[in-house]
Parts: C-alpha cells; structure tokens; sequence
C-alpha cells in the first residue's frame, strides 16, 4: 500500500500496521503467554482490520479487480485443483510466481503479499512438517545422515525433504490463490459470486447476513472486554476466574444474537419479507472476462500436462 | 482443527464435498421445518455467534490461551442440525473472506467441525441429561461431556483424514505427495493434545456458559428445548408419558429374551409331530388333522429360526421385531393419512416447536 492512495482509504493507516496475517481463531500455533482480555481484543480489531484493509485494495484498479467476480471464483477453484493435482516442484513453484505476478499486476503490494502468505507458512506448514523430512517418518534414501539405528544411518531423507518441498510450495500457492481472491473482490460482490457456483439464494442471503452482523457482534465482544481491562487492576487474577468471565460473555453475547435474529425477524416481516429472496445485481461479462478465462484454462492445462511429462 | 489447502488430495475434498451436500440440504429443510421463516435470521446470528466464538481466548493453568470451537454450544442451544448450517457458515466465512482454513479443504473441515462436532456432542449431551430439569446441574456436566466427546471425534476424524494420504497418495519412490504422516503418526499427533487440552477447553466453555444461562437468560435454554422441565420439582411433578413407559417395556422384553435360550426341554403344544411323545397321551399315532395341516405352509423365510444355533436364533429375532416395526409404522401411517386432514391442520397451527418470546437481555429472571 502506498501513500499516494491514501485518499481513498478510508482506513485510517495506523489500523492497518501491525501484524499481517492473523489467524482470526487463533489456531496457528502461536500460544505465547498473555492476558486473553488483551489476546481477545487484538483479535477481534484483527479481523477488523484485515477486512477494512481488504476492502480498500479491492477499489484500487489492477487487473483482478476488473474480472467478473464468478468468473474469478470459478477460475480459482480451478486453478486451486490444478494445483492440488500437480505433483512437480518446480512447476509448482512456478505457480507460485505466478500468483506473486498476478498480485503485482493487481497493484498489490508484493512485499505484503508475500508477508501475508509466507507469515504462517514457516509457523504451521514448517512445523508440521519438520519431522516428516526424517527417515524414522518417510523411509528412503538417507541424504544427510544424523544418527545410527541399528547400524542403519539415519537422518533426513531425499524422500521426505521433497515430499516436504511439495507441499510447503503447494500450501503457499493455494493460500496465495485465496488471498488474491479475497484482497481484490468486495465481500458483496463475492457473496454474488457464490450464487453462480451453485449456493442456494436462501445460503448465501445468510451467509451475507452472518457477515454483516459478525462486526456487529465483534463490537460488542470489544466493549465487554475493553470495560472488563478497564476495571481490572495488575496481571489478570487467575484462569478459573478468567473462564467464568469469558463463560459468561459468551453466554450474554449468545443472548444478545438471539435477541437480535428476533428483532432482525420482524423487520424483515414488517418489510415484506416472505421466506424468499431476491437478487439486485446484474452481471455482464466483458471482454477481459473471456480473455482471463482462456488464459487461466489454457494455464491450467498447460500446467497438468507439463506434470504427466515430468512428474510420476 | 482447520485444515489448509494442500494436506489433503482434491480426490479426498470431492468425496467430502459429495457427501456434504446431502447432509446441508438435510440441514436446511430440517431447521426450515421448525423454525419458518425465522430460519434466516437465526442461522446468521448463529454463524456469526460461531464465529466470534472461535475468537475467544480462554485462559488455562498453564498461563497461556486456547480457544474453543464452539460447536457443541450451538448444537445444546440451537439443535444439531442448525449448528450444522451456523458452523459451516462460520468456516466458509474464514476460508473466503480471511483465508484461514482451505478452500478446497472446506467441505472435510466442514464435516469435521460441523457435522461430527456437533452431532456427536448432542447425542451424548442427550443420551445423559436425559430427562433432567432445563436448570439442573446434570445438564451442564452431560453438556460438558458431550463437548469433550464431541471435539475429539472431530479431533479423530482430522486425524485419519491426514493418515490415508501418504498410503493413498504417494509417487513411484514412496515421496508422500499431500500430508505425509501416516495413521499411527497422525493419530497420536492430533488426539494427546485434544484429549488433554482442547477437549477439555470446549468442554469448560460449554459448561460455563450453560451455567451462565441457568442463571441468568433461561429463556434462551428453551429455544432448542421447548418441554422440558424447567426445575427438579417440576420433573416430578409431570406425568409419565404411557407411549413413553410402553416403548421402555417392550425395550426390556426384547433385551431379555434370549433368556429364553437357557431354558431345558421345549414349550407345550408347539413339537412337531414327528417330536411328539405319543405314549403321553395315550394316542397310537399323529392324528391325520395334524399330519395333513403341518407342513401347510413351507415358505418360511427363517425355517426353524435358522439352523439351531444361538446366533441364528438372536438374528431372527431382530428380523422379526423389525418385520413388525415395519408393518407397525406402515400402519400408524396409514391411518394418519386417512384421518389426515385435521391433524395435518394441527400441525400448521400449533407444530412451530420454537416459540419463546423474544428474551429480553438481562431480564435475569426464569420465565
């Protein structure tokens, strides 16, 4: 993101610092010490910030952002197959530079871009990973020797070490692929899009719906616990305190979304509403719609049958 | 929990995603069924509720954070099938709009978490409450075991879906082309911290908030429990259903009667004729009635109850007792089509199981 766009973002820049990629569930890994009000708020203003950011790349013109968003959709699900299917590193790591080209092209920062991909990569992928490039989990031939098992060296093994390769290059690539998805489409807009692969109207209204209302809901988890930092004094007292308070915010907030699908309810009705739904928006395929098709059909192919010749 | 794209083949995502499709409808014509038109509302908030849920950081002994899935909770409070929609909402919602968890991944995270999860969870959940009171504390810990079971079938599930790859999916040398642990590597991997941990933090989370309800927003207990009792004295106090008490009965009956099996000698009037003790009663042959009728019928299906052996005897006994559950339920059918059209009426007017007021955040008291 440069400084010269500013003008049209409305989020303001200091939001849009910190940490890049963010695990809205937490669930990659990090367990560092912490007090979990504050692990709680900062993630919360995480998914904030990561959908604001996204909303604003998504209005700067590149190359994505002009595509269909169905045709978009449907594209990356194919690309995503193809990738799954491909067996070849080096193709796979061409791949991969195809996205950071395609990233470039949409006048997204690379440096981020990269960041945000490669940010949980080493984290998750690395990790899980780690241990299968030994030969005690992927037998094979044995390239750096660490240790004897009953006179059989031991150690990293070709096998694993590219098995490991094909994958760490295959989870960047597909996590690649998302993200360029996501950064250059409006959520609205990709909310249409999953009507032409398919979804029901009924699904993606309440997709749509629960979208709208998670910031709702987000906002209401910052009070809470803002209130809650704001009146406690010292490190945070101790964890069976601590899950009472988040047991009981969990709970108020259930209660409060109950409350709100009730009132959400008879305003619908009070609108009209009959237990079906209509959709506005119209879309046109242009011209560089039919050209992105061919190019990343042709790619796609292109891609698989490169794969037959090289891989096995 | 979350699966990324890349650990797994696409040939595992398109079984899964075959397979979902089945169960989402399910899922939607079940909760439409009960809840109207209301449905859309609900299962919004109830994904975004999952969500959010998932963001919450839970502080354990050890000084560090973990969170809870949330599954469970949905399924205790919103009925199984609607946390099916609402956490599958809630995962498509983080794989497309925040990249965390694949894509293609998608549907095997879905079954994972919102269809094991939560199914899981209330079948235990139910299976222990059983007929305790809405406020009773029995609710909360069947709640909380129905959680940790419920969590670590998921756990499970993830695990031998990582564990198939390599031997699945492997090149010619035996390079692993997806996740490279096999089953014995995978499952202890994924179950040791599940057991220990996250199953117990989904279990806390579950529990906690249960108790919170009880305490303070009991309305919003009734909207996946419509009749149950509120309080212990209440449960007393209802009569016990005669459907109820008969199906218990016949239940018995049909656990006991293999017993049956142990008794000596044979029952009265039921020999053949051939086995018949003629001298007993003092006849000098079969009389031609008997001898003309006996084998009147012999097309039956399971001659004898199978060959003698206990095994074959048991196994006809449940073909029989499903042969009339069958022809049982075909009737009850029947006749409800013939009486069809009052009850039918009934059941548009009064059948929308949901129907608690809106509940007043706060209100504190029990309605």
């Amino acid at each position: 993101m440069t400084t010269s766009t500013a003008q049209s973002q409305p989020a303001p820049a200091w939001l849009l610092q910190r940490e890049v990629a963010l695990c809205p569930c937490g669930c990659i890994g990090k367990r560092r010490k912490g007090s979990y009000v504050a692990k709680t708020l900062s993630g919360a203003s995480g998914v904030l910030r990561q959908a604001m950011s996204s909303d604003d790349i998504a209005a700067q013109p590149g190359l994505l952002q002009r595509l269909d968003p169905r045709i978009k959709l449907v594209s990356l699900l194919g690309l995503l197959v193809t990738v799954a299917l491909l067996r070849s590193l080096p193709l796979l790591a061409g791949a991969y530079v195809v996205t950071l080209v395609l990233a470039a092209a949409s006048k997204l920062s690379v440096t981020f871009f990269i960041k945000r991909v490669w940010l949980f990569i080493p984290i998750f992928t690395g990790i899980v990973v780690l241990p299968a490039t030994l030969s005690i989990i992927t037998p094979g031939h044995v390239v750096l020797p660490l240790w004897t098992w009953h006179g059989q060296p031991q150690g990293f093994t070709e096998q694993g070490l590219h098995s490991a390769g094909l994958i760490i290059t295959r989870v960047a690539t597909s996590i690649s692929l998302v993200v360029l998805l996501t950064l250059t489409t409006p959520w609205v807009r990709l909310l249409a899009a999953l009507r032409s692969i398919g979804v029901p109207r009924m699904f993606v209204l309440i997709i749509g719906m629960a979208y709208r209302y998670l910031f709702l809901l987000l906002d209401t988890v910052d009070d809470m616990y803002t209130a809650r930092k704001a009146r406690t004094l010292g490190g945070g007292g101790d964890s069976a305190a601590g899950r009472r308070f988040v047991a009981a915010s969990a709970g108020t907030l259930f209660g409060k979304a109950h409350q709100l699908s009730e009132e959400v309810h008879q305003a619908m009705l009070a609108r009209g509403y009959t237990g079906d739904a209509r959709s506005l928006q119209v879309f046109r395929l242009r011209r560089i719609d039919v050209v992105w098709t061919i190019c990343a059909a042709a790619g796609a192919v292109a891609l698989l049958l490169a794969d037959r010749g090289l891989g096995g | 929990m979350h699966i990324p794209d890349g650990y797994l083949s696409p040939q595992t995502s398109a079984v899964f995603t075959v397979s979902m499709l089945p169960l989402w409808w399910q899922s939607a014509r079940q909760v439409r069924k009960v809840v109207k038109s209301r449905y859309v509302p609900l299962l919004a908030l109830g994904a975004a509720f999952s969500f959010v849920i998932m963001m919450f950081n839970v502080p354990i002994p050890d000084g560090t954070t973990a969170h809870a899935v949330g599954g469970a909770l949905i399924a205790i409070l919103l009925g199984p099938w609607a946390a099916g929609i609402a956490v599958s909402i809630a995962l498509l919602i983080q794989a497309l709009f925040f990249g965390d968890g694949g894509v293609l991944a998608f549907p095997v995270n879905a079954f994972n978490m919102a269809v094991l999860l939560p199914f899981v969870a209330y079948g235990v959940y139910r299976l222990l409450a059983g007929n305790a009171a809405l406020t009773s504390p029995r609710r909360v810990w069947s709640a909380a075991v129905g959680a940790y079971a419920g969590l670590n079938a998921a756990a499970l599930a993830t695990a031998i879906e990582f564990g198939v790859q390599p031997d699945l999916f492997h090149k010619a040398d035996g390079t692993p082309l997806y996740s490279p642990f096999h089953l014995s590597q995978s499952i202890p991997a994924m179950m040791l911290p599940h057991l220990l941990i996250a199953g117990l933090v989904e279990a806390a989370v579950t529990a906690g908030v249960l108790t919170y309800l009880q305490r303070a927003n009991v309305p919003v207990l009734r909207i996946n429990a419509p009749n149950v009792a509120l309080t212990p004295a209440e449960v007393a106090r209802r009569p016990v259903s005669p459907v109820r008490v008969g199906m218990v009965t016949l239940g018995i009956l049909a656990l006991i009667s293999p017993l049956g099996l142990l008794a000596p000698g044979g029952a009265f009037g039921e020999d053949a004729p051939e086995d018949l003790d003629l001298a007993r009663y003092h006849l000098s042959a079969v009389p031609t009635g008997l001898q003309k009728y006996t084998d009147f019928w012999g097309n039956a299906l399971l001659p004898g109850y199978g060959d003698g052996s206990p095994w074959q005897y048991v196994v006809s006994a449940i073909i029989g007792m499903a042969a009339i559950a069958v022809v049982a339920g075909a009737l009850v059918w029947l006749l409800r089509r013939v009486r069809g059209g009052e009850a039918g009426a009934a059941d548009i007017d009064g059948g929308s199981g949901v129907d608690t007021p809106p509940v007043k955040e706060g209100s504190g008291s029990p309605a």
